[in-house]
């Protein structure tokens, strides 16, 4: 026992020898914020590993456009949006509010950048599993069609493939150029 | 001779821009009408949407052929017949790497998608089915 002893007592003396008591807070404060502030990051769960079932569409590239204000429902991308804009939700256009994830499906428009009159598909995904957000509702529907083409339609809980139905809000994505407005002439 | 060969490289870049221009389009069109369940890249979402790669092999399936151009998804697309057929024709190559042969034309997908299926699942032809 006595031996058992000296040996904790040995142990305990070296670590109090090498490690600072201000390293240690130190790290430990990093630990402990870092690990409580991690999932407030402002990142799409459905990002996370294995979960090649959701994802957000990956931004075109040139494609952005200009400057807009993205917490309005006159932002151009937004021409077709039914619901609630994410950057009005503690996410961006293109990126969901923490705490949600994207919806795996979804449907895309058109709408026209008034910067450069060009056309540039929008992809509508909803964010899900947290209510709904309640800010910046928009309800523009410039291209969209009736219940009866659900595949074009921003009438739908676009959540029903994510792993939670409650709907949050709606991010505008621009995955592409188009070479003509919706619908077709 | 001289006036041959610019006309010859004309009417070459023509074609090739055509080309080019119709691939374009299907790959808009993909986007539009079809990325936003079975995804950008094609691989659908499992146990949600199916995913498009690897579905040439229906095509070797009795009755596959006329199943692909039925399926709720293409039979309902809000394009005309030739733009249809087209984008499966794409789809086909660009996710399957294989080609239907010969390629779907206009006037099939007219009288194919006048037939849509009721039932995707138990419609979805099998290896040892011999319906057509």
């Amino acid at each position: 026992m006595t031996r058992l002893d000296a040996w904790w007592e040995e142990r305990a003396r070296r670590l109090a020898r090498n490690a600072g008591r201000r390293t240690f807070l130190a790290r430990m404060g990093t630990l402990l914020v870092g690990g409580t502030a991690l999932p407030l990051l402002p990142v799409a769960r459905a990002y996370g590993e294995g979960k090649k079932s959701a994802r957000v569409p990956a931004p075109a590239e040139g494609f952005d456009g200009p400057a807009g204000d993205p917490k309005r429902c006159e932002y151009w991308r937004h021409c077709a949006i039914d619901g609630f804009a994410c950057a009005c939700c503690g996410g961006s256009a293109t990126t969901c509010p923490p705490g949600t994830e994207v919806s795996p499906v979804t449907w895309v428009g058109t709408c026209r950048n008034p910067a450069d009159g060009k056309d540039y598909l929008i992809s509508y995904n909803d964010c899900c599993g947290k209510a709904f957000c309640g800010r910046c509702p928009c309800n523009r529907n410039e291209g969209e069609r009736p219940d009866y083409h659900w595949y074009r339609n921003n009438d739908i809980n676009w959540c029903a493939g994510a792993r939670s139905q409650v709907y949050n809000c709606s991010l505008a994505v621009v995955i592409g150029q188009a070479t003509e407005a919706q619908p077709e002439k | 001779m001289k006036k041959a060969v610019v006309l010859t490289l004309f009417v070459g870049w023509i074609a090739i821009a055509s080309v080019s221009r119709a691939a374009e389009s299907n790959a808009e069109n993909y986007l539009l009408h079809c990325s936003g369940c079975h995804g950008a890249d094609g691989r659908g979402v499992p146990g949600v949407t199916p995913s498009l790669h690897g579905i040439a092999e229906l095509l070797e399936r009795p009755g596959g052929r006329a199943y692909l151009g039925r399926v709720p998804g293409v039979a309902q697309a809000a394009l005309d017949d030739r733009k249809l057929a087209a984008l499966l024709n794409w789809v086909l190559t660009e996710f399957s790497q294989h080609s239907a042969d010969p390629p779907y034309s206009g006037k099939e997908m007219h009288r194919l998608r006048k037939n849509p299926l009721r039932d995707t699942v138990s419609g979805r032809p099998t290896q040892a089915s011999t319906k057509e």
